[in-house]
């Protein structure tokens, strides 16, 4: 849509509506050093998780466990340090009142007191630290690569599964929020369940990979368990049992 | 109709100006007008192994920049009369080259009636060899047969896929080729080098031609002289072949199961 003012047309430039999927930051305390640690955790081994994605810091947990008494104080230049470091781009805060938001909005963030947040997952138990305002749509199905993916290429399907019909060489990287299906060698890295998913599964029909890992917990190439199905057509599970969290490769036959 | 060829492998040392100046020379042998253009700006080896060092007088980045026109910049090549050579700027370095500049090179010798184009693609990923594969119609990968040199051509065709012209604006993509090169099948015999099955099982794209490892490369580089003119050189029969392939003739492969035994292997039998 294109605002015209007065009938008058500048040449300079257009003003036009446009929106920005968000992901939301839902701070629960103002201990950035908590806060860090609990990030590195997180996404510390997959250091480009994100991709420059905007951001508007959640406060409303903050003001509301505030409520009549003293502010924690957020020290806002160092909070986006640490999330520029993991490639978020903070923009905006939503829910801050007036001291909080006068603070942020020294820091660069302007108020976003409109900014719709999903609610669900926050309720949960162990609710992430990090949500999308914007869910990908239920109905997408899983993410199909026909193409061979090359050393050095990487594919992501977000919040979905991955289906690839051809072969991912080493250096290569796949990378699914749900399951990975290989149906050709895998030979390069290959991460599901990417957003903790400890469901998520890999299945392959060579197994050769330079790294495996489901929910975070990881297996080089080199690790004894695969000596015996190299090659061969596999699947790979988290199993939490008694024993603690390892995975697990199966043979499919 | 002029086709862009780039010879490329993202690693260095594999033998992309040796073949760019031997493949070049064949398809001018073969009565096509051809141009080589060195794109390892900052380095300059092709007129080296082409044997026109001497008569370089302007270059591409003169020819990009509007220094020199392109009747000034192309040199003659002394064995071909169908080839001539554009030389790489020595004291330039890549950021010197353009798409734009390219470009305008590229469309400059098609106007000329130049058949082929080859681009001699410098090592890595960076400028140099983006610019050379952009405009590509075709492309030689090169590869030895050891695993960083395949995973680096792996690499490289990931871009030509991904980063050239017709990939970006969706048209029909690079035609690839894959081009071995020092093959030594005593040695993959051995275990000590992979075996074409081994490379096209990771690569997988079309076989255009082993070239033997050989001593006469050296020699010939040293003299100026493709080795595509050795005579009666296995190097220089395996480039004519490729040539012949990529012209659309069908060939057997040769050179590609010479594993003699030695004397004393013959006499004792062993593994």
């Amino acid at each position: 849509m294109t605002i015209a003012v007065q009938g008058v047309t500048p040449d300079t430039f257009e003003i036009k509506s446009a929106t920005l999927p968000l992901v939301a930051l839902v701070l629960k305390s103002a201990d950035l050093d908590a806060l860090a640690r609990e990030l590195e955790a997180r996404f510390g081994d997959i250091p480009d998780f994100f991709d420059h994605d905007a951001l508007v810091v959640d406060l409303s947990r903050l003001e509301s466990e505030a409520q009549g008494g003293e502010h924690q104080a957020v020290d806002f230049p160092a909070l986006l340090e640490l999330l520029w470091k993991y490639r978020l781009a903070p923009v905006a805060v939503h829910g801050a009142r007036n001291e909080l938001a006068a603070v942020a909005k020294a820091a660069g963030l302007f108020p976003a007191p409109d900014a719709r947040i999903g609610t669900a997952a926050a309720r949960e138990a162990n609710a992430e630290v990090v949500q999308k305002v914007v869910e990908p749509e239920a109905a997408t199905g899983a993410l199909v690569i026909d193409k061979p993916l090359r050393s050095g290429q990487q594919v992501y399907a977000r919040g979905r599964d991955l289906v690839m019909l051809a072969m991912v060489n080493p250096g290569a990287e796949v990378i699914a929020d749900g399951h990975i299906h290989v149906y050709a060698p895998l030979r390069g890295r290959a991460i599901a369940g990417a957003r903790g998913n400890v469901d998520a599964r890999i299945f392959t029909l060579g197994m050769e990979p330079e790294l495996i890992s489901i929910a975070g917990l990881y297996r080089t190439g080199e690790t004894p368990q695969l000596a015996a199905i190299r090659g061969k057509p596999t699947q790979v599970r988290l199993v939490s049992d008694a024993e603690g969290n390892r995975l697990v490769f199966d043979p499919l036959k | 109709m002029t086709r862009t060829v780039v010879v490329t492998s993202g690693k260095g040392g594999v033998g992309k100006t040796t073949t760019s100046a031997s493949f070049a020379s064949g398809l001018a042998l073969r009565g096509h007008k051809t141009a080589v253009i060195d794109f390892d700006v900052g380095l300059r080896n092709l007129d080296l192994i082409m044997g026109c060092e001497r008569r370089v007088v302007y270059d591409l980045v003169n020819v990009i920049n509007g220094e020199a026109n392109l009747h000034q910049a192309l040199i003659k090549d002394k064995h071909c009369e169908n080839l001539s050579v554009l030389a790489a700027s020595q004291t330039r370095d890549k950021e010197a080259l353009t798409k734009e500049g390219v470009e305008k090179v590229l469309g400059g010798l098609s106007e000329l009636g130049f058949e082929y184009i080859v681009c001699d693609s410098p090592a890595g990923i960076e400028t140099g060899a983006m610019m050379a594969m952009h405009f590509a119609d075709e492309a030689l990968v090169v590869t030895n047969p050891e695993v960083s040199s395949v995973r680096d051509s792996d690499r490289i065709l990931g871009m030509l896929a991904s980063k050239t012209k017709r990939a970006i604006e969706g048209g029909e993509p690079v035609k690839e080729h894959l081009l071995i090169t020092r093959y030594n099948t005593q040695r993959v015999h051995q275990g000590e080098m992979l075996s074409l099955d081994d490379i096209q099982d990771i690569l997988r794209i079309k076989l255009l031609g082993v070239i033997p490892e050989s001593e006469s490369v050296l020699q010939s580089s040293n003299q100026g002289v493709p080795a595509v003119h050795m005579k009666g050189a296995d190097v220089s029969e395996a480039y004519k072949d490729t040539v012949d392939r990529f012209l659309g003739e069908e060939k057997p492969l040769r050179f590609v199961n010479g594993y003699k035994p030695g004397f004393f292997k013959r006499l004792f039998g062993g593994n």
